[in-house]
């Protein structure tokens, strides 16, 4: 029985790297990388589970949404599919940059159908927004190791606080996501 | 009038390596450290409150500077004089203006100017402004047309109604004249910081490090801004700022939340540290991976006392003070003493004796300069981008600095023990 995504994408040629990240929260669940790569999947998981929740808005706009959607970036030096599990997952394949897109379009399709039975089915269950709200600002703020602390002193609420933001009253809730559209120069936040 | 011309007006305090121009104090300090230090006291007072706090900085300490110069280039008409200001703006790496006023007020464009160009370049791609950047070249302007039309100081209002940082194609301040407010402050200036500064010491590793500073500051008597006002350097934009400036944004924010929100005041001093520990991490190592550094001193090593030497010399070239290595273990301990610092003399100029040690420049580059010298890899020229320097708190930073001794405290030095955690 397949238990984990390196064993989906066994001897995917040219693949790179698959990172799964849980929605909505954009938690990384599980990732495989080639030993010579040198990004943290920790690092990506939040940023793919973003795209897919913007380019998602992006088609409801269209009047163009499906839930087949897929999206594809081509960089200089790689190839990157986002797909999405239901509405519970998203799995972002990396492939090098000279991939055939066909053969790129036949690894994913192959792995998604192991990956969905393999994944659990689970219950969305959101977190508190305030835990989304800070790790938001920590994914988006310029120099993000100062990001709380900028946080705590446009807000005046203690900064031992922001670090357990799940223990705010809703007023300071609302002073905090205030303070964390401030820094970011949002009307709103995306959560 | 005389040519205006930078290096022929700086002089350095002997032995204590605080820098002025035309007598008034200032220091070199980068964008990393002017675009953090600004925000931060906007973070803790607000946008509003924070501009004109800045403004009114600016304005208070370039009145000084552009009096003291007017009289010793003898810029005695007001062409003269705002021909004066816009060259000494441009020289000190501030940007370019255009001033169309008179006493009664008017108009200033700004281009590339060092406050909004660089917020622009550093996070312009990252996060949306909502308001102008360049409250340093607001204040600046409102005291060059005093200056040329003999007004007194405060006479005039300065609002930047267009900012590049804004995206607007150039800054644009509006001049208007009221009625001017009493100024009290203290001035400061190489007089009253001497009665300030403790008796100079010298440290480990001084064969090296005071010709090195020496080499340095004839290298930079010749720094002045490009054909955009800007200087561009190392990997970072440079300013020669007055002190004034920082020490009064930067004191009158901490006095101010002391009163309205004490429980604030920790991490307003955080950040006012991380000033500093940005600015010495960018400068320095941009200064120390330079092939001008190379020239002047030769190759890099990674031994982590060399990297301390060096930067204990730009420091003291840069006019931060007379920075000495007190003690050194690689790898556990390093402890950084000064008998001035350009905080220090303008603090107890100003206020007298803290109850705590609030040289926060010297906190923040103290423990900078720690992990210079024992984080990066110099000899493999590390470009220190805005991700290398994140990948520095990934983990923890493995280092701590406590302020030991200070001279606000009525110390004769000021001392920072940094150790490992």
């Amino acid at each position: 029985m397949v238990q984990s995504v390196q064993q989906v994408v066994a001897g995917v040629p040219s693949l790179r790297g698959v990172i799964v990240t849980a929605m909505p929260d954009c938690l990384l669940i599980d990732s495989w990388m080639r030993d010579n790569e040198n990004w943290a999947s920790e690092d990506v998981a939040a940023y793919f589970g973003d795209l897919i929740r913007a380019n998602r808005e992006g088609l409801k706009a269209l009047h163009a949404w499906s839930a087949e959607m897929e999206v594809t970036i081509e960089s200089t030096d790689m190839l990157l599919v986002l797909r999405e599990i239901s509405t519970d997952f998203v799995v972002g394949f990396i492939f090098e940059r000279a991939t055939p897109l066909g053969m790129v379009r036949l690894h994913v399709r192959r792995s998604m159908g192991i990956l969905a039975e393999m994944l659990p089915k689970v219950q969305p269950e959101q977190r508190p927004r305030a835990l989304r709200v800070a790790d938001f600002l920590a994914r988006y703020a310029p120099d993000p190791h100062t990001a709380l602390q900028r946080a705590a002193l446009r807000s005046g609420i203690p900064l031992e606080l922001l670090k357990s933001p799940e223990k705010l009253s809703p007023e300071q809730l609302e002073i905090f996501e205030r303070s964390v559209q401030d820094i970011l120069g949002l009307e709103t936040l995306s959560l | 009038m005389t040519e205006l011309n930078l290096g022929t007006h700086r002089t350095f305090i002997p032995e204590q390596e605080l820098m002025f121009l035309a007598d008034e104090p200032v220091v070199y300090h980068c964008h990393h450290f002017n675009l953090f230090l600004d925000q931060t006291i906007d973070d803790g007072l607000g946008a509003a409150e924070g501009t004109l706090l800045r403004t009114e900085a600016a304005a208070e300490f370039s009145y000084r500077l552009l009096k003291n110069l007017c009289e010793r280039t003898n810029a005695d008409t007001p062409p003269e004089r705002l021909q004066l200001a816009r060259e000494l703006f441009r020289q000190l790496g501030h940007g370019t203006l255009e001033i169309n006023a008179d006493a009664d007020g008017g108009q200033v464009i700004g281009t590339h100017l060092h406050y909004g160009f660089a917020w622009q370049e550093k996070y312009g791609k990252k996060v949306k402004r909502h308001y102008p950047a360049d409250a340093f070249a607001a204040g600046f302007s409102s005291a060059a047309v005093e200056i040329a039309f003999g007004l007194p100081q405060g006479s005039l209002t300065a609002k930047e109604e267009q900012c590049f940082a804004l995206k607007d194609k150039n800054c644009v301040f509006s001049l208007k004249r009221r009625v001017p407010p009493v100024l009290d402050g203290a001035p400061v200036d190489a007089q009253s910081t001497l009665a300030v500064v403790g008796p100079p010491e010298n440290g480990i590793g001084e064969d090296v490090i005071q010709p090195i500073a020496q080499g340095l500051k004839e290298f930079t008597a010749g720094v002045a801004g490009d054909e955009r006002g800007l200087v561009q350097a190392f990997g970072v934009f440079v300013t020669m700022q007055l002190t004034g400036y920082y020490n009064r944004v930067s004191y009158d924010a901490v006095r101010r939340i002391e009163a309205k929100a004490p429980h604030s005041v920790g991490v307003l001093e955080e950040l006012l540290r991380e000033s500093g520990h940005v600015c010495v991490f960018n400068t320095f190592g941009g200064i120390l991976l330079s092939p001008e550094w190379e020239g002047l001193v030769g190759p890099l090593t990674d031994d982590p006392l060399d990297i301390l030497k060096w930067s204990i010399a730009i420091g003291r070239a840069l006019g931060m003070g007379r920075w000495v290595i007190a003690e050194f273990e690689a790898d556990r301990r390093f402890v950084v003493r000064t008998s001035s610092s350009y905080e220090s003399a303008y603090y107890r100029t100003r206020y007298g004796l803290a109850d705590r040690p609030v040289e926060y420049l010297f906190q923040g580059a103290a423990l900078a300069m720690a992990q210079l010298a024992h984080r990066v890899k110099f000899t493999e020229k590390p470009a220190l981008t805005p991700e290398y320097y994140q990948s520095l708190f990934k983990g923890g930073v493995p280092w701590q600095a406590e302020q030991t001794r200070s001279i606000v405290c009525g110390d004769t030095f000021s001392e920072i023990v940094v150790t490992r955690k």
